[in-house]
């Protein structure tokens, strides 16, 4: 015998006997009963004893056939499949695996009769993608990668389900329907400064509903000039929001009931100075006491100037007032409630001051709203400096750019207030003015600020003062004029 | 004739407190006034008045808070008050809140009916059967 066909001989003994357990998978030929009727050593170590098993038994350790058998398919479609199942060693443990069917024919001819399985252990990097396109299609969000023209390059299940066919489409076409970017993108951010950026948005489902959703942007990818893709991920908060307005309307309900009791009995106080005044000019005139006389009178008038000012604060308050924005400098509207309010407070011993903070840029605001919101914490400072122990009164007015909001603050160096004061002090109809105030000057700043979509704030501290602050955050303050642009519109159509 | 009956009126709003003080003036009475509970404690444990108008609607609730320190107060408790007020459920909400504490002897709501305000007064100083 040669020395080649002894070495072709010793090849073929070992494909024969050997090449099945030299294999570094497991393998196990399954008939197609799902019989498994032979295995190599690789799979006996892992998985048992094999003889007489259905391949479910021996991989899985249960009874129940898999939802889907590949086995199966690869015997009708006769051709090879992958799979990733979860196995179950002979001690119990879990293996990610995944699984190559072969479809072979053992008579060498005609129809496939087994499929011969190969079972690969998974890497942790196969493993950890797996996870990861798991998440990204079951994740209750709606996740999608934007190239630099802000086209969806991937999209997942659920934002497809959601807002229809996304891939290859502009993000502001499929979430909105829109022809162009959204003013206030925070992807077109991401994309210039490489930060991530979050916002709240509005669009519309495939099926026409309105969604409300919070958009977070990070860059995903970098390339030579800057940000190639970002991964946008939008978690629906329609329902949230709905509750949260629900709460909002529930608030206010209750503070209107609120309002109309601290009215009544602000009107009951009114009554009463009326009535005494009645009473002393009344008396004064029977008596020909003509101090007396002209006492009630002062009365009189007084508390008729004071039933004036809450019937007109109680209006400005009550009505629906839309905020009218328009391009302005925010401390252009300071310095002229300074100019108005300057002597006035001087006479009551208080010196008021505008801050040294660097200009803020110009800001859309309802200058109206915005100069009736400060003119009302500067009555309220004016009034807490000026009973500060010992004089020296001060009131600090100012606007300036932070973070992204333009804010206006109003500090004085007064009394401060108590904590419950504090607590009540934006809520409800609430006074410490006793007859002088009506309650509703606060109500009304919040209602203002409210309508501009920010929020209004205060620091106090009993016998140091209190810094009442109204933060308007830009961003929000471009959706309150976008959201004006839409009303006129439509009011220009139904004229 | 008897000396005239000292009312104290604690009121903070300075219209009403000389309204009440002329009209008890008027009808007799001397008076004293007190623009706060605080204050109006200090003048009803100096001067123990025959009678105190209370308002319970000033700021921060202290006219609530005085009419607690008045009736838990051994020295003091025997004072009739006149409750004054423009706010009928807090003070009915405070009376059931508080209910060791007794009713008030008179109750008013503003504005106030002055008969019957003066009619009171006297009875609740001694001055009518």
């Amino acid at each position: 015998m040669s020395a080649a066909s002894n070495s072709d001989a010793i090849l073929n003994q070992f494909m024969k006997d050997s090449l099945f357990d030299a294999l570094p998978m497991g393998a196990a030929l399954v008939g197609s009963d799902k019989r498994i009727r032979a295995v190599n050593k690789q799979f006996e170590e892992v998985f048992g004893v094999f003889k007489g098993r259905l391949c479910y038994h021996a991989l899985k350790q249960t009874q129940r056939e898999c939802a889907t058998c590949e086995a199966d398919l690869c015997l009708a479609e006769k051709q090879m499949l992958v799979a990733d199942h979860v196995l179950v060693d002979r001690h119990g443990r879990d293996i990610d695996a995944s699984l190559f069917y072969q479809p072979v024919s053992l008579t060498g001819s005609g129809d496939p009769d087994h499929v011969l399985m190969l079972i690969s252990k998974l890497t942790e990097t196969r493993k950890w993608k797996r996870e990861f396109d798991r998440l990204f299609e079951h994740v209750p969000c709606y996740i999608s990668i934007l190239d630099k023209d802000l086209n969806i390059v991937h999209a997942n299940g659920k934002l497809e389900h959601t807002f229809g066919r996304a891939e290859g489409a502009s993000c502001y076409k499929v979430y909105k329907g829109r022809n162009s970017p959204c003013t206030d993108c925070p992807a077109m951010q991401t994309f210039s400064d490489g930060l991530e950026h979050s916002s709240t948005q509005e669009g519309v489902t495939h099926d026409g509903k309105l969604a409300k959703y919070f958009v977070n942007v990070s860059p995903l990818s970098w390339g030579s000039d800057g940000v190639e893709k970002v991964i946008e991920i939008s978690t629906d908060i329609t329902e949230l929001s709905r509750l949260e307005k629900e709460a909002l309307d529930n608030e206010r309900l209750v503070a209107v009931g609120q309002t109309v009791a601290g009215l009544a009995h602000t009107i009951k106080n009114l009554l009463m100075g009326l009535e005494g005044g009645m009473y002393m000019v009344d008396s004064g005139l029977k008596k020909g006491d003509e101090a007396r006389l002209e006492r009630g009178w002062d009365m009189l008038q007084r508390n008729f100037e004071k039933t004036t000012a809450m019937v007109r604060d109680f209006l400005s308050f009550s009505k629906g007032r839309v905020p009218s924005l328009i391009q302005i400098d925010p401390a252009k509207i300071i310095a002229d409630v300074v100019e108005l309010y300057h002597d006035a407070a001087g006479q009551q011993g208080v010196e008021l001051l505008s801050g040294d903070e660097p200009a803020p840029e110009l800001a859309p605001l309802d200058p109206e709203g915005i100069e009736a919101c400060l003119t009302n914490l500067l009555s309220n400072g004016i009034d807490a400096a000026s009973v500060r122990e010992g004089g020296g009164g001060q009131v600090t007015m100012s606007t300036f750019d932070r973070e992204g909001e333009l804010i206006f603050e109003v500090r004085d160096n007064g009394i401060g207030m108590e904590a419950d004061v504090k607590r009540r002090v934006f809520t409800t109809f609430f006074t410490t003015k006793g007859n002088r105030g009506t309650g509703l000057g606060l109500l009304t700043t919040r209602k203002i600020v409210q309508e501009h979509h920010g929020v209004i704030e205060v620091d106090t501290e009993r016998g140091v003062g209190s810094v009442f602050r109204i933060r308007l955050p830009r961003q929000e303050l471009v959706k309150v004029e976008e959201e004006q642009k839409i009303r006129n519109e439509k009011a220009l159509q139904y004229r | 004739m008897s000396e005239k009956k000292l009312v104290l009126i604690v009121e903070d709003e300075p219209d009403v407190s000389s309204f009440l003080t002329i009209l008890l003036e008027d009808n007799g009475f001397t008076t004293d006034i007190a623009g706060n509970g605080r204050e109006g404690m200090e003048q009803a444990a100096k001067l123990h008045p025959d009678l105190i108008t209370l308002d319970i609607s000033m700021p921060e609730e202290s006219g609530l808070k005085m009419y607690k320190l008045l009736k838990e107060n051994d020295d003091l408790k025997d004072i009739p008050v006149a409750v004054v007020t423009g706010i009928t459920p807090e003070f009915k909400r405070f009376i059931e809140q508080h209910r060791k504490l007794p009713a008030p002897e008179a109750y008013f709501e503003k504005p106030i009916d002055k008969a019957e305000f003066i009619d009171t007064a006297k009875e609740l100083t001694g001055q009518k059967s």
